[in-house]
């Protein structure tokens, strides 16, 4: 069945599709937030080579680079409660969140150690040699300064993390691409569905982009 | 007040410093100087534990540290004895000229901000720079960021003050300034121990020069008998090559 593009369908489906936005922006802000202080976690203990627990981390690093989202989810949220009954009541929302967190600490935590090893060696000497402590000297220099060659970076995860909620359908999420499917499915118009919700995706991430800029005007204002 | 017994450091199979021994007392001006690649600054680094020494001890302001048995605690209430002035100045680039100086004293000495920024703002007046408080480091030249830097290290109420080749980064339209700095801190007796190359400054202001050679201290003596009377065959001819410059 051949059937014409239907411009007016789209227009009707969007604000249906956006009453949806508000479930995966609050899966992206509440992954990109664990995921901040979980990278940062990671980054930290990496940087200060603390014994034993920094082998976890690489592991951890590893295997949340190694191996795909969609599998990580699945694993959390259809294999867990297998094993560990505390995982049985979890809903789909939750596991979706603390899957991209995990997921994307991984990375962020490699940008941010990555951003903390390129500020110049003479900072931290210059905490020193003032009687600072290591961590004094992280907290008050060396992180304000890394936070900035790090926020382009962080920033595309971001970006990254809010196109990969979509995957949250999987395990059921009523997002907006779950909805954008339901819709396709009970019209048949699947072309014009997932464009409404690729351009809402893509509207989105175009804001953020901006914002993106806007903060690093800010955080580049000492150089 | 400083003192220091029998200080080396190796890096790998290269002795740098070796069996270094010396004192120098409150509101004395002691300047090293020596050929580049000696050890100098090295051995200023060792006294700030910047570098750790192989081994000796470093006894500044009643904190001492033997470099073969110490604590993470000890090296930094020792690195609070002293501060130090850096070749390439490395202010805190996140920081304005203020902060920079009130640093230490917020985060080390718990110093009330306000106050903290208050007694940083005196210094940077002191140092000629009242219009520059709010600058960053990236927006001044080279000898105000020096003048910082002397700053930040005046604020840091350690009892000495080391100074790393202050002036040797700097445009020569610069060094003047700076040392007119050092100079003042000299006058008003803050202890220093100066590695430099500037011979001029080294005859004028120092209470005691320092000539180190391979690692170790050759002669040491007044500005005079190290200039015009020097002892050993090797201060001779240094110093011979440095005052031709």
């Amino acid at each position: 069945m051949q059937s014409s593009f239907d411009l007016q369908y789209i227009i009707e489906l969007m604000p249906i599709l956006l009453k949806y936005l508000g479930v995966t922006m609050e899966m992206a802000l509440w992954g990109f937030l664990f995921a901040l202080i979980l990278s940062l976690s990671l980054a930290l203990i990496r940087v200060f080579k603390i014994a034993v627990i920094q082998h976890f981390a690489a592991l951890f690093i590893s295997f949340f680079r190694g191996t795909p989202l969609l599998v990580q989810l699945f694993i959390l949220y259809y294999g867990l409660p297998q094993f560990m009954p505390i995982f049985i009541g979890m809903d789909a929302f939750t596991a979706a969140v603390i899957g991209l967190s995990l997921h994307f600490s991984a990375y962020m935590a490699e940008s941010i150690r990555a951003a903390i090893l390129g500020i110049d060696k003479s900072q931290m000497e210059a905490c020193l040699s003032l009687g600072m402590t290591r961590l004094q000297a992280m907290k008050r220099i060396i992180l304000p300064q890394a936070s900035r060659v790090a926020t382009p970076s962080l920033m595309n995860y971001f970006i990254d993390m809010i196109k990969s909620t979509s995957l949250a359908f999987t395990l059921g999420v009523a997002e907006i691409m779950a909805k954008a499917q339901m819709e396709a499915s009970s019209s048949f118009k699947f072309f014009e569905s997932f464009l409404a919700v690729a351009l809402i995706y893509w509207a989105v991430v175009l804001i953020f982009t901006r914002l993106q800029h806007l903060l690093e005007r800010r955080l580049n204002k000492a150089y | 007040m400083i003192k220091v017994n029998k200080l080396s450091k190796k890096f790998d199979d290269l002795s740098v410093l070796k069996d270094i021994n010396f004192e120098v007392n409150k509101g004395e001006i002691v300047v090293i100087i020596g050929p580049s690649g000696t050890g100098k600054s090295t051995l200023l680094r060792c006294l700030n534990y910047l570098e750790t020494p192989t081994s000796g001890i470093v006894e500044i302001g009643g904190v001492a540290v033997d470099a073969q048995k110490h604590t993470n605690k000890q090296v930094t209430q020792l690195r609070q004895q002293s501060s130090f002035v850096f070749q390439n100045y490395s202010l805190f680039a996140n920081k304005t000229a203020i902060q920079n100086v009130s640093e230490s004293l917020i985060t080390v000495w718990k110093t009330p901000r306000n106050e903290a920024l208050q007694t940083a703002k005196s210094i940077l007046i002191n140092v000629g720079l009242e219009d520059k408080l709010d600058f960053y480091p990236s927006q001044l030249s080279g000898g105000q960021q020096q003048r910082v830097g002397i700053a930040r290290a005046m604020a840091a109420k350690g009892e000495v003050i080391l100074f790393d080749e202050p002036t040797s980064a700097l445009d020569p339209e610069w060094v003047e300034e700076v040392l007119a700095v050092m100079q003042q801190l000299a006058i008003e007796k803050q202890t220093m121990i100066v590695v430099t190359h500037e011979m001029q400054f080294a005859r004028e202001v120092a209470d005691r020069v320092i000539f180190m050679e391979g690692g170790y201290i050759v002669e040491q003596g007044s500005p005079e008998q190290i200039f015009e009377h020097p002892e050993h065959e090797r201060t001779k001819a240094f110093v011979k090559r440095a005052l031709k410059r």
